[in-house]
Protein backbone atom coordinates (compact mmCIF):
# COMPACT_ATOMS: atom_id res chain seq x y z
CA UNK A 1 0.00 0.00 0.00
CA UNK A 2 2.40 2.17 -0.72
CA UNK A 3 0.59 4.76 -2.99
CA UNK A 4 -0.83 6.58 0.39
CA UNK A 5 1.92 8.57 1.26
CA UNK A 6 2.98 9.63 -1.74
CA UNK A 7 -0.67 10.33 -2.43
CA UNK A 8 -0.44 12.64 0.61
CA UNK A 9 2.52 14.08 -0.16
CA UNK A 10 1.10 15.24 -4.20
CA UNK A 11 -1.62 16.83 -2.63
CA UNK A 12 0.80 19.10 -0.33
CA UNK A 13 2.78 19.81 -2.74
CA UNK A 14 -0.46 21.30 -4.72
CA UNK A 15 -1.69 22.98 -1.68
CA UNK A 16 1.72 24.28 -1.01
CA UNK A 17 2.16 25.57 -5.44
CA UNK A 18 -1.20 27.02 -4.72
CA UNK A 19 -0.60 28.59 -1.49
CA UNK A 20 2.74 30.19 -3.03
CA UNK A 21 0.74 31.39 -6.34
CA UNK A 22 -2.16 32.96 -4.23
CA UNK A 23 0.76 34.53 -1.87
CA UNK A 24 2.43 35.61 -5.14
CA UNK A 25 -0.40 37.43 -6.94
CA UNK A 26 -1.71 38.98 -3.12
CA UNK A 27 2.34 40.23 -3.13
CA UNK A 28 1.89 41.32 -7.13
CA UNK A 29 -1.39 43.64 -6.55
CA UNK A 30 -1.85 44.26 -2.97
CA UNK A 31 1.07 45.93 -1.89
CA UNK A 32 -0.60 49.35 -2.29
CA UNK A 33 -3.94 47.76 -0.53
CA UNK A 34 -2.23 47.02 2.33
CA UNK A 35 -1.72 50.05 3.20
CA UNK A 36 -4.89 51.17 3.24
CA UNK A 37 -6.74 48.19 5.64
CA UNK A 38 -4.32 46.02 7.30
CA UNK A 39 -5.42 42.27 6.97
CA UNK A 40 -7.76 43.56 4.27
CA UNK A 41 -7.98 39.95 3.03
CA UNK A 42 -10.89 37.56 3.32
CA UNK A 43 -11.13 33.49 2.54
CA UNK A 44 -13.83 31.72 2.40
CA UNK A 45 -14.89 27.92 1.15
CA UNK A 46 -17.11 25.69 0.65
CA UNK A 47 -20.76 24.63 -0.73
CA UNK A 48 -21.08 25.22 -4.64
CA UNK A 49 -24.24 26.01 -4.02
CA UNK A 50 -23.43 29.31 -1.93
CA UNK A 51 -20.44 29.72 -4.60
CA UNK A 52 -22.43 31.91 -7.37
CA UNK A 53 -23.69 34.20 -4.85
CA UNK A 54 -20.76 34.26 -2.58
CA UNK A 55 -18.28 34.97 -5.53
CA UNK A 56 -20.67 37.76 -7.02
CA UNK A 57 -20.68 39.17 -3.64
CA UNK A 58 -16.79 39.22 -3.19
CA UNK A 59 -16.20 40.71 -6.72
CA UNK A 60 -19.09 43.62 -5.78
CA UNK A 61 -17.48 43.77 -2.09
CA UNK A 62 -14.33 44.16 -3.13
CA UNK A 63 -15.11 46.93 -5.87
CA UNK A 64 -16.99 48.68 -3.50
CA UNK A 65 -14.36 48.45 -1.22
CA UNK A 66 -10.72 49.78 -1.66
CA UNK A 67 -7.94 47.12 -0.57
CA UNK A 68 -10.32 44.52 0.49
CA UNK A 69 -10.14 41.31 -0.99
CA UNK A 70 -12.35 38.29 -0.50
CA UNK A 71 -10.80 34.87 -2.06
CA UNK A 72 -14.17 32.36 -2.72
CA UNK A 73 -13.17 28.77 -3.17
CA UNK A 74 -15.76 25.66 -3.15
CA UNK A 75 -15.02 22.07 -2.43
CA UNK A 76 -18.59 21.60 -0.91
CA UNK A 77 -20.38 22.46 2.47
CA UNK A 78 -18.06 19.88 4.87
CA UNK A 79 -15.01 21.13 3.54
CA UNK A 80 -15.87 24.82 4.25
CA UNK A 81 -16.90 24.15 7.53
CA UNK A 82 -13.65 21.58 8.55
CA UNK A 83 -11.44 24.42 6.79
CA UNK A 84 -13.07 27.10 9.22
CA UNK A 85 -12.35 24.99 12.10
CA UNK A 86 -8.73 24.48 11.67
CA UNK A 87 -8.47 28.21 10.85
CA UNK A 88 -7.90 28.05 6.79
CA UNK A 89 -10.57 29.83 6.07
CA UNK A 90 -12.05 32.74 7.69
CA UNK A 91 -15.88 32.10 6.50
CA UNK A 92 -17.23 28.84 5.55
CA UNK A 93 -20.16 28.33 2.96
CA UNK A 94 -22.71 25.71 3.90
CA UNK A 95 -25.77 24.87 2.39
CA UNK A 96 -27.10 22.55 5.06
CA UNK A 97 -27.01 23.14 9.11
CA UNK A 98 -23.98 21.98 10.86
CA UNK A 99 -23.43 18.04 11.77
CA UNK A 100 -23.06 17.27 15.54
CA UNK A 101 -19.89 16.91 15.40
CA UNK A 102 -19.43 20.23 14.06
CA UNK A 103 -21.14 21.54 17.05
CA UNK A 104 -19.96 23.32 20.15
CA UNK A 105 -16.61 24.27 17.90
CA UNK A 106 -18.01 28.33 18.71
CA UNK A 107 -19.02 28.21 15.10
CA UNK A 108 -21.46 31.33 14.35
CA UNK A 109 -23.61 31.16 11.84
CA UNK A 110 -25.32 33.62 9.15
CA UNK A 111 -28.47 32.73 7.40
CA UNK A 112 -27.95 34.41 3.94
CA UNK A 113 -30.65 32.83 1.82
CA UNK A 114 -33.32 30.44 1.99
CA UNK A 115 -34.16 27.91 -0.75
CA UNK A 116 -37.16 25.58 -1.30
CA UNK A 117 -37.02 22.94 -3.46
CA UNK A 118 -40.15 22.59 -5.16
CA UNK A 119 -41.36 19.05 -6.88
CA UNK A 120 -41.47 19.87 -11.14
CA UNK A 121 -43.61 17.94 -13.57
CA UNK A 122 -44.00 19.32 -16.99
CA UNK A 123 -47.48 21.38 -17.05
CA UNK A 124 -49.25 18.94 -19.84
CA UNK A 125 -49.77 16.53 -16.53
CA UNK A 126 -52.87 16.56 -14.48
CA UNK A 127 -51.19 14.99 -11.39
CA UNK A 128 -51.07 18.59 -8.86
CA UNK A 129 -49.78 16.40 -5.74
CA UNK A 130 -48.13 13.60 -4.86
CA UNK A 131 -47.47 12.10 -1.02
CA UNK A 132 -43.73 11.13 0.12
CA UNK A 133 -44.76 7.56 0.05
CA UNK A 134 -45.54 8.08 -4.27
CA UNK A 135 -42.36 10.76 -4.29
CA UNK A 136 -40.62 7.71 -3.12
CA UNK A 137 -41.60 5.25 -4.80
CA UNK A 138 -41.16 7.22 -8.31
CA UNK A 139 -37.77 8.44 -7.57
CA UNK A 140 -36.34 4.48 -6.45
CA UNK A 141 -38.41 3.15 -9.69
CA UNK A 142 -40.95 1.02 -8.32
CA UNK A 143 -43.80 3.35 -10.20
CA UNK A 144 -42.84 4.06 -13.40
CA UNK A 145 -45.84 4.97 -15.04
CA UNK A 146 -48.11 8.14 -14.32
CA UNK A 147 -51.31 5.56 -15.14
CA UNK A 148 -50.61 4.88 -11.20
CA UNK A 149 -50.66 8.35 -9.95
CA UNK A 150 -54.23 9.32 -12.07
CA UNK A 151 -51.99 10.85 -14.91
CA UNK A 152 -52.48 9.04 -18.44
CA UNK A 153 -50.64 5.77 -19.46
CA UNK A 154 -47.43 7.45 -19.67
CA UNK A 155 -43.86 6.33 -18.98
CA UNK A 156 -42.45 8.40 -15.67
CA UNK A 157 -39.23 10.24 -17.55
CA UNK A 158 -37.15 10.94 -13.86
CA UNK A 159 -34.53 13.53 -13.46
CA UNK A 160 -32.37 13.87 -10.71
CA UNK A 161 -29.89 16.18 -10.50
CA UNK A 162 -25.78 15.05 -9.83
CA UNK A 163 -24.24 13.74 -6.92
CA UNK A 164 -22.08 16.82 -5.92
CA UNK A 165 -25.62 18.61 -5.83
CA UNK A 166 -26.79 20.47 -2.43
CA UNK A 167 -30.09 20.33 -4.33
CA UNK A 168 -30.05 16.76 -4.63
CA UNK A 169 -28.71 16.25 -0.76
CA UNK A 170 -31.73 17.59 0.70
CA UNK A 171 -34.13 16.37 -1.55
CA UNK A 172 -32.99 13.01 -0.58
CA UNK A 173 -33.15 13.81 2.78
CA UNK A 174 -36.19 15.61 2.92
CA UNK A 175 -38.26 13.89 -0.04
CA UNK A 176 -36.92 10.57 0.21
CA UNK A 177 -36.15 10.11 3.13
CA UNK A 178 -32.85 9.79 3.25
CA UNK A 179 -29.99 9.78 6.41
CA UNK A 180 -26.31 10.08 6.44
CA UNK A 181 -26.59 6.27 7.33
CA UNK A 182 -29.07 5.17 5.01
CA UNK A 183 -28.59 6.14 1.27
CA UNK A 184 -31.75 6.36 -0.89
CA UNK A 185 -30.49 5.31 -4.75
CA UNK A 186 -32.44 6.53 -7.27
CA UNK A 187 -33.33 4.63 -9.91
CA UNK A 188 -30.60 3.96 -12.67
CA UNK A 189 -33.03 5.17 -15.69
CA UNK A 190 -33.02 8.85 -14.04
CA UNK A 191 -31.38 11.37 -16.50
CA UNK A 192 -28.84 13.59 -14.38
CA UNK A 193 -28.29 17.09 -14.66
CA UNK A 194 -25.24 19.21 -13.47
CA UNK A 195 -27.40 22.35 -13.13
CA UNK A 196 -31.13 24.16 -12.07
CA UNK A 197 -30.81 25.60 -15.58
CA UNK A 198 -30.43 22.23 -17.48
CA UNK A 199 -33.24 20.79 -15.08
CA UNK A 200 -36.00 23.49 -16.16
CA UNK A 201 -34.94 22.87 -19.56
CA UNK A 202 -35.67 19.30 -19.60
CA UNK A 203 -38.66 19.13 -17.04
CA UNK A 204 -40.05 22.15 -19.29
CA UNK A 205 -39.39 20.51 -22.44
CA UNK A 206 -40.27 16.73 -21.43
CA UNK A 207 -44.08 16.03 -20.99
CA UNK A 208 -43.56 13.13 -18.97
CA UNK A 209 -40.64 14.66 -16.94
CA UNK A 210 -40.49 14.89 -13.13
CA UNK A 211 -37.97 16.13 -11.24
CA UNK A 212 -36.84 18.96 -8.69
CA UNK A 213 -35.44 22.51 -8.64
CA UNK A 214 -34.40 25.74 -6.58
CA UNK A 215 -37.75 27.68 -6.25
CA UNK A 216 -36.32 30.50 -8.06
CA UNK A 217 -36.36 28.59 -10.91
CA UNK A 218 -40.10 27.86 -11.11
CA UNK A 219 -41.60 29.64 -14.41
CA UNK A 220 -44.45 29.02 -16.57
CA UNK A 221 -43.04 26.26 -18.46
CA UNK A 222 -42.83 24.28 -15.32
CA UNK A 223 -45.76 23.21 -12.73
CA UNK A 224 -44.78 22.77 -9.29
CA UNK A 225 -46.93 20.49 -7.34
CA UNK A 226 -47.94 19.64 -3.64
CA UNK A 227 -46.25 17.39 -1.23
CA UNK A 228 -48.00 15.69 0.90
CA UNK A 229 -50.77 18.37 0.37
CA UNK A 230 -48.65 21.27 0.55
CA UNK A 231 -47.50 23.79 -2.21
CA UNK A 232 -43.50 25.10 -2.04
CA UNK A 233 -44.47 28.30 -0.65
CA UNK A 234 -42.65 31.02 1.21
CA UNK A 235 -44.85 30.52 3.90
CA UNK A 236 -45.09 27.13 4.60
CA UNK A 237 -41.67 26.57 3.79
CA UNK A 238 -40.59 29.08 6.69
CA UNK A 239 -42.91 27.28 9.11
CA UNK A 240 -41.80 23.91 7.83
CA UNK A 241 -45.07 22.66 6.71
CA UNK A 242 -43.49 22.31 3.45
CA UNK A 243 -40.05 20.31 4.13
CA UNK A 244 -37.90 20.74 1.10
CA UNK A 245 -36.48 23.34 2.13
CA UNK A 246 -32.87 25.28 3.79
CA UNK A 247 -31.31 27.82 5.05
CA UNK A 248 -27.94 28.98 2.75
CA UNK A 249 -25.35 29.65 5.78
CA UNK A 250 -21.99 31.35 6.15
CA UNK A 251 -19.93 30.22 9.11
CA UNK A 252 -17.73 31.95 11.18
CA UNK A 253 -14.94 31.15 13.87
CA UNK A 254 -16.54 33.66 16.82
CA UNK A 255 -18.71 36.30 16.14
CA UNK A 256 -17.93 38.14 12.59
CA UNK A 257 -15.26 40.96 12.96
CA UNK A 258 -13.29 43.36 10.46
CA UNK A 259 -13.62 42.60 6.76
CA UNK A 260 -15.82 39.16 7.11
CA UNK A 261 -18.22 41.12 8.89
CA UNK A 262 -19.07 43.84 6.28
CA UNK A 263 -18.66 41.60 3.46
CA UNK A 264 -21.22 39.40 5.31
CA UNK A 265 -23.11 42.73 6.29
CA UNK A 266 -23.31 43.18 2.50
CA UNK A 267 -24.55 39.72 1.87
CA UNK A 268 -27.36 40.41 3.72
CA UNK A 269 -28.10 44.05 2.55
CA UNK A 270 -30.97 44.95 0.66
CA UNK A 271 -29.89 45.42 -2.18
CA UNK A 272 -27.52 42.32 -2.28
CA UNK A 273 -30.39 40.47 -1.60
CA UNK A 274 -32.92 41.86 -3.88
CA UNK A 275 -30.62 41.80 -6.90
CA UNK A 276 -28.44 38.87 -6.45
CA UNK A 277 -29.92 36.70 -3.74
CA UNK A 278 -33.74 36.66 -4.67
CA UNK A 279 -32.93 35.79 -8.42
CA UNK A 280 -32.64 32.14 -7.02
CA UNK A 281 -33.71 31.73 -3.40
CA UNK A 282 -36.23 33.17 -1.20
CA UNK A 283 -34.71 36.85 0.39
CA UNK A 284 -34.01 36.68 4.18
CA UNK A 285 -36.08 39.72 4.76
CA UNK A 286 -39.34 37.46 3.04
CA UNK A 287 -38.81 34.17 5.82
CA UNK A 288 -40.52 35.15 8.87
CA UNK A 289 -39.70 32.18 11.18
CA UNK A 290 -41.98 31.59 13.83
CA UNK B 1 37.57 36.39 -27.69
CA UNK B 2 41.22 36.73 -26.82
CA UNK B 3 41.46 32.74 -26.51
CA UNK B 4 40.74 32.54 -30.30
CA UNK B 5 43.16 34.74 -31.08
CA UNK B 6 45.84 31.34 -31.33
CA UNK B 7 43.56 29.24 -33.58
CA UNK B 8 42.71 29.86 -36.95
CA UNK B 9 38.96 30.96 -38.54
CA UNK B 10 38.29 27.77 -40.00
CA UNK B 11 39.01 25.69 -36.59
CA UNK B 12 36.75 28.25 -34.95
CA UNK B 13 34.01 27.89 -37.33
CA UNK B 14 34.21 23.93 -36.79
CA UNK B 15 34.51 24.31 -32.86
CA UNK B 16 31.03 26.62 -33.30
CA UNK B 17 29.74 24.24 -35.89
CA UNK B 18 30.18 21.56 -33.47
CA UNK B 19 28.81 23.21 -30.67
CA UNK B 20 25.41 24.00 -32.23
CA UNK B 21 25.17 19.92 -33.60
CA UNK B 22 25.54 19.23 -30.17
CA UNK B 23 23.25 22.12 -28.64
CA UNK B 24 21.16 20.84 -31.26
CA UNK B 25 20.65 17.54 -30.99
CA UNK B 26 20.35 17.92 -26.49
CA UNK B 27 17.30 20.28 -27.38
CA UNK B 28 15.42 17.41 -29.88
CA UNK B 29 16.66 15.09 -27.05
CA UNK B 30 14.91 16.88 -24.14
CA UNK B 31 11.74 17.71 -26.51
CA UNK B 32 11.34 13.76 -27.36
CA UNK B 33 11.91 12.97 -23.65
CA UNK B 34 9.70 15.20 -22.61
CA UNK B 35 6.82 14.11 -24.43
CA UNK B 36 7.86 10.20 -23.85
CA UNK B 37 8.14 10.96 -20.00
CA UNK B 38 4.59 12.82 -20.22
CA UNK B 39 2.35 9.72 -21.41
CA UNK B 40 4.58 7.33 -19.19
CA UNK B 41 3.38 9.56 -16.31
CA UNK B 42 0.07 9.85 -17.17
CA UNK B 43 -0.32 6.13 -17.69
CA UNK B 44 1.71 5.81 -14.27
CA UNK B 45 -0.24 8.27 -12.35
CA UNK B 46 -4.03 6.85 -13.96
CA UNK B 47 -2.92 3.62 -12.56
CA UNK B 48 -1.23 4.67 -8.72
CA UNK B 49 -5.01 6.49 -8.76
CA UNK B 50 -7.12 3.88 -9.34
CA UNK B 51 -5.48 1.36 -7.16
CA UNK B 52 -7.18 2.15 -4.40
CA UNK B 53 -10.72 1.34 -6.01
CA UNK B 54 -9.12 -1.98 -7.43
CA UNK B 55 -7.85 -3.03 -3.95
CA UNK B 56 -10.97 -2.07 -2.20
CA UNK B 57 -14.17 -3.08 -4.48
CA UNK B 58 -12.03 -5.83 -6.64
CA UNK B 59 -11.33 -6.05 -9.95
CA UNK B 60 -14.48 -8.54 -10.62
CA UNK B 61 -16.73 -5.58 -8.72
CA UNK B 62 -15.26 -2.32 -10.52
CA UNK B 63 -14.86 -3.57 -13.99
CA UNK B 64 -17.70 -6.39 -14.90
CA UNK B 65 -20.00 -5.31 -12.71
CA UNK B 66 -23.08 -2.66 -13.53
CA UNK B 67 -24.26 -1.96 -10.38
CA UNK B 68 -23.29 2.04 -10.31
CA UNK B 69 -24.07 3.63 -6.43
CA UNK B 70 -21.37 5.33 -5.57
CA UNK B 71 -23.24 6.98 -2.25
CA UNK B 72 -23.78 2.77 -0.87
CA UNK B 73 -20.25 1.64 -2.43
CA UNK B 74 -21.62 -0.20 -5.64
CA UNK B 75 -18.51 1.12 -8.01
CA UNK B 76 -19.45 -1.12 -11.10
CA UNK B 77 -18.54 0.37 -14.74
CA UNK B 78 -19.66 -1.96 -16.75
CA UNK B 79 -22.55 0.08 -17.86
CA UNK B 80 -20.49 2.74 -19.08
CA UNK B 81 -18.25 1.05 -20.85
CA UNK B 82 -20.83 -0.72 -22.56
CA UNK B 83 -22.43 2.93 -23.25
CA UNK B 84 -19.29 3.92 -24.76
CA UNK B 85 -19.02 1.09 -26.97
CA UNK B 86 -22.39 0.94 -28.00
CA UNK B 87 -22.84 4.26 -28.93
CA UNK B 88 -19.55 4.05 -30.58
CA UNK B 89 -20.50 0.84 -32.23
CA UNK B 90 -23.76 2.52 -33.61
CA UNK B 91 -22.14 5.62 -35.00
CA UNK B 92 -19.63 3.87 -36.79
CA UNK B 93 -22.49 1.71 -38.50
CA UNK B 94 -23.72 5.29 -39.74
CA UNK B 95 -20.58 6.97 -40.20
CA UNK B 96 -18.41 4.18 -41.87
CA UNK B 97 -20.19 4.13 -44.96
CA UNK B 98 -21.01 7.70 -45.38
CA UNK B 99 -17.67 8.84 -44.72
CA UNK B 100 -16.05 5.94 -46.90
CA UNK B 101 -19.60 7.54 -49.62
CA UNK B 102 -18.00 10.84 -49.39
CA UNK B 103 -14.88 9.54 -50.00
CA UNK B 104 -15.44 8.20 -53.09
CA UNK B 105 -17.55 11.24 -54.39
CA UNK B 106 -14.56 13.28 -53.54
CA UNK B 107 -12.27 11.34 -55.04
CA UNK B 108 -13.76 9.17 -57.76
CA UNK B 109 -16.79 10.91 -58.83
CA UNK B 110 -17.17 14.61 -58.27
CA UNK B 111 -15.53 17.16 -60.73
CA UNK B 112 -12.40 18.00 -59.15
CA UNK B 113 -13.80 21.29 -58.19
CA UNK B 114 -16.62 20.07 -56.77
CA UNK B 115 -14.40 17.44 -54.93
CA UNK B 116 -12.31 20.02 -53.66
CA UNK B 117 -14.78 21.87 -52.10
CA UNK B 118 -16.87 18.98 -50.10
CA UNK B 119 -13.58 17.96 -49.02
CA UNK B 120 -13.10 21.81 -47.45
CA UNK B 121 -16.29 22.04 -45.87
CA UNK B 122 -15.83 18.47 -43.98
CA UNK B 123 -12.59 19.45 -43.00
CA UNK B 124 -14.52 22.45 -41.52
CA UNK B 125 -16.65 20.12 -39.46
CA UNK B 126 -13.54 18.90 -37.75
CA UNK B 127 -12.68 22.23 -36.62
CA UNK B 128 -16.04 23.27 -35.16
CA UNK B 129 -15.29 22.91 -31.29
CA UNK B 130 -17.44 19.66 -29.53
CA UNK B 131 -19.04 22.12 -27.24
CA UNK B 132 -20.88 23.79 -30.11
CA UNK B 133 -21.86 20.89 -31.70
CA UNK B 134 -23.44 19.69 -28.45
CA UNK B 135 -25.62 22.60 -27.52
CA UNK B 136 -26.46 22.18 -31.43
CA UNK B 137 -27.55 18.78 -30.75
CA UNK B 138 -29.10 19.66 -27.23
CA UNK B 139 -31.61 22.19 -29.03
CA UNK B 140 -32.20 20.53 -32.28
CA UNK B 141 -31.73 16.70 -32.16
CA UNK B 142 -33.02 16.41 -28.85
CA UNK B 143 -36.40 17.92 -29.10
CA UNK B 144 -36.46 16.20 -32.88
CA UNK B 145 -36.46 12.63 -31.02
CA UNK B 146 -38.42 13.63 -28.52
CA UNK B 147 -41.57 14.17 -30.92
CA UNK B 148 -40.62 11.14 -32.86
CA UNK B 149 -40.68 8.91 -30.19
CA UNK B 150 -42.39 10.13 -27.44
CA UNK B 151 -39.82 9.54 -25.38
CA UNK B 152 -37.29 12.34 -23.18
CA UNK B 153 -34.77 12.80 -26.13
CA UNK B 154 -31.94 12.32 -24.23
CA UNK B 155 -30.50 8.89 -24.13
CA UNK B 156 -28.09 6.66 -26.87
CA UNK B 157 -29.33 7.61 -30.08
CA UNK B 158 -28.73 11.11 -29.67
CA UNK B 159 -25.33 10.72 -28.57
CA UNK B 160 -24.13 8.42 -31.64
CA UNK B 161 -25.70 10.89 -33.54
CA UNK B 162 -23.60 13.13 -32.17
CA UNK B 163 -20.68 10.98 -32.65
CA UNK B 164 -21.45 10.30 -36.50
CA UNK B 165 -20.85 13.72 -36.06
CA UNK B 166 -17.65 14.23 -34.68
CA UNK B 167 -16.02 11.13 -36.41
CA UNK B 168 -17.22 11.76 -39.79
CA UNK B 169 -14.81 14.12 -40.89
CA UNK B 170 -11.98 11.49 -40.02
CA UNK B 171 -13.02 9.07 -41.62
CA UNK B 172 -13.85 10.94 -44.93
CA UNK B 173 -10.45 12.61 -45.11
CA UNK B 174 -8.51 9.84 -44.56
CA UNK B 175 -10.39 7.81 -46.58
CA UNK B 176 -9.91 9.99 -49.36
CA UNK B 177 -6.19 9.88 -48.94
CA UNK B 178 -6.14 6.34 -48.98
CA UNK B 179 -8.52 5.87 -52.09
CA UNK B 180 -6.14 8.56 -53.77
CA UNK B 181 -2.98 6.49 -53.02
CA UNK B 182 -4.53 3.55 -55.10
CA UNK B 183 -2.04 3.53 -57.96
CA UNK B 184 -3.34 5.24 -61.05
CA UNK B 185 -2.32 1.92 -63.24
CA UNK B 186 -4.80 -0.27 -61.32
CA UNK B 187 -7.47 2.31 -62.26
CA UNK B 188 -6.78 3.17 -66.05
CA UNK B 189 -6.35 -0.82 -66.21
CA UNK B 190 -9.93 -1.78 -64.65
CA UNK B 191 -11.17 1.08 -66.99
CA UNK B 192 -9.73 -0.70 -70.08
CA UNK B 193 -10.90 -4.22 -69.71
CA UNK B 194 -14.32 -2.47 -69.85
CA UNK B 195 -15.70 -2.31 -66.47
CA UNK B 196 -18.24 0.15 -65.36
CA UNK B 197 -16.90 2.90 -63.06
CA UNK B 198 -19.01 1.64 -60.27
CA UNK B 199 -17.43 -2.05 -61.28
CA UNK B 200 -14.01 -0.09 -60.62
CA UNK B 201 -14.74 1.29 -57.06
CA UNK B 202 -16.21 -1.66 -55.97
CA UNK B 203 -14.19 -4.45 -57.16
CA UNK B 204 -10.70 -2.82 -57.75
CA UNK B 205 -10.00 0.60 -55.78
CA UNK B 206 -11.92 -0.38 -52.79
CA UNK B 207 -10.47 -3.71 -52.15
CA UNK B 208 -6.71 -2.14 -53.02
CA UNK B 209 -7.64 0.51 -50.28
CA UNK B 210 -8.87 -1.98 -47.68
CA UNK B 211 -6.53 -1.16 -44.96
CA UNK B 212 -6.52 2.04 -45.05
CA UNK B 213 -10.49 2.26 -45.09
CA UNK B 214 -9.87 0.21 -41.84
CA UNK B 215 -8.00 2.42 -40.28
CA UNK B 216 -9.72 5.46 -41.36
CA UNK B 217 -12.66 3.83 -39.09
CA UNK B 218 -11.16 3.06 -36.68
CA UNK B 219 -9.17 6.38 -35.92
CA UNK B 220 -12.82 8.06 -36.44
CA UNK B 221 -13.89 5.12 -33.76
CA UNK B 222 -10.92 7.01 -31.38
CA UNK B 223 -12.31 10.39 -31.79
CA UNK B 224 -15.66 8.92 -30.90
CA UNK B 225 -14.57 6.92 -28.11
CA UNK B 226 -13.20 9.72 -26.23
CA UNK B 227 -15.92 12.88 -26.87
CA UNK B 228 -16.72 14.00 -23.34
CA UNK B 229 -18.59 17.15 -23.63
CA UNK B 230 -21.41 16.75 -26.72
CA UNK B 231 -22.32 13.88 -25.74
CA UNK B 232 -22.69 14.90 -22.08
CA UNK B 233 -25.38 17.08 -22.99
CA UNK B 234 -27.59 14.88 -24.82
CA UNK B 235 -26.78 10.99 -23.49
CA UNK B 236 -29.09 11.95 -20.21
CA UNK B 237 -25.92 10.50 -17.77
CA UNK B 238 -28.35 7.70 -16.64
CA UNK B 239 -26.11 5.26 -14.66
CA UNK B 240 -28.31 2.19 -16.46
CA UNK B 241 -26.73 -0.34 -19.07
CA UNK B 242 -29.54 -0.19 -21.98
CA UNK B 243 -29.07 -0.80 -25.89
CA UNK B 244 -31.96 1.10 -26.68
CA UNK B 245 -31.15 4.07 -28.51
CA UNK B 246 -34.16 6.53 -27.04
CA UNK B 247 -33.00 5.53 -23.21
CA UNK B 248 -30.58 7.72 -21.36
CA UNK B 249 -27.11 6.48 -20.20
CA UNK B 250 -23.52 7.15 -20.01
CA UNK B 251 -20.07 6.86 -21.70
CA UNK B 252 -17.25 6.53 -19.38
CA UNK B 253 -15.91 9.97 -20.42
CA UNK B 254 -19.32 11.10 -19.59
CA UNK B 255 -19.33 9.41 -16.13
CA UNK B 256 -16.19 10.84 -15.00
CA UNK B 257 -16.44 14.26 -16.06
CA UNK B 258 -20.19 14.16 -14.43
CA UNK B 259 -18.68 13.17 -10.99
CA UNK B 260 -15.15 14.49 -10.72
CA UNK B 261 -15.98 17.65 -9.27
CA UNK B 262 -16.95 16.21 -5.86
CA UNK B 263 -15.89 12.55 -5.70
CA UNK B 264 -13.43 11.68 -3.08
CA UNK B 265 -11.75 8.71 -1.80
CA UNK B 266 -12.92 5.19 -3.52
CA UNK B 267 -15.37 7.11 -5.37
CA UNK B 268 -12.47 9.28 -6.71
CA UNK B 269 -10.20 6.05 -7.36
CA UNK B 270 -13.25 4.10 -9.28
CA UNK B 271 -12.99 7.32 -11.85
CA UNK B 272 -9.83 6.87 -12.34
CA UNK B 273 -10.39 2.95 -13.45
CA UNK B 274 -12.57 4.09 -15.61
CA UNK B 275 -10.30 6.62 -16.94
CA UNK B 276 -7.87 3.44 -17.05
CA UNK B 277 -10.22 1.72 -18.92
CA UNK B 278 -10.84 4.20 -21.64
CA UNK B 279 -6.97 4.31 -22.06
CA UNK B 280 -7.17 0.49 -22.84
CA UNK B 281 -9.88 0.75 -25.05
CA UNK B 282 -7.52 3.89 -26.81
CA UNK B 283 -4.54 1.39 -26.77
CA UNK B 284 -5.68 -1.88 -27.94
CA UNK B 285 -7.35 0.88 -31.26
CA UNK B 286 -3.33 2.00 -31.64
CA UNK B 287 -2.27 -1.58 -31.62
CA UNK B 288 -4.99 -2.91 -34.06
CA UNK B 289 -4.06 -0.18 -36.24
CA UNK B 290 -0.63 -1.30 -36.00
CA UNK B 291 -1.18 -4.24 -36.92
CA UNK B 292 -2.93 -3.64 -40.20
CA UNK B 293 -0.59 -1.13 -41.11
CA UNK B 294 2.16 -3.48 -40.40
CA UNK B 295 0.10 -6.61 -42.77
CA UNK B 296 0.05 -3.64 -45.61
CA UNK B 297 3.54 -3.44 -45.27
CA UNK B 298 4.11 -7.05 -45.26
CA UNK B 299 1.77 -7.79 -48.57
Amino acid sequence: MDWRPSKRSSAAATCVAILLAVTAVAAGCGGQAQKQAAGGRVKASGSTTVLPIAQEAAVEYGDANRGVRVDVQGGGSSVGINQLIQGIVDIGMSSRDLNPDEVGKGLVNHNIAFDIIAIVINPSMPVTNLSDAQITAIFTGKVKNWKELGGPDKQIVVVVRDQASGTREIFDKRALGATDTRVVETVPSAIQCSSNGVMREIVGTTPNAIGYISFGYVNKRLKAISFNGVAPTVADAATGRYPIARFLHLFTKGEAKGVAKGYIDFVLSDKFQTEIVAREYVKMKDVKTP
Amino acid sequence: MSQGSGMSASTMRAIVVGDRERWIKLVMFFCASVSFLGVLMIFLFIFRESLPAISKVGIRQLFLSTDWRPKSGHYGMLAFTFGTLFTTAVAMIIAAPLGIGAAIFIDQVAPEKVGRSVRRVIELLAGIPSVVIGWFALILLVPFIRNLTGSSGFGMGAASLVLVVMSLPTITTLSAESLKAVPTELKEASAAMGATRWQSIYKIIMPSAREGLMIAVILGMGRAIGETMAVQMVIGNASQATASLVQPGSTLPTRIVQDMGEASGVFRSALFAQALMLLLISVFLVVFIRLISRKRKGE
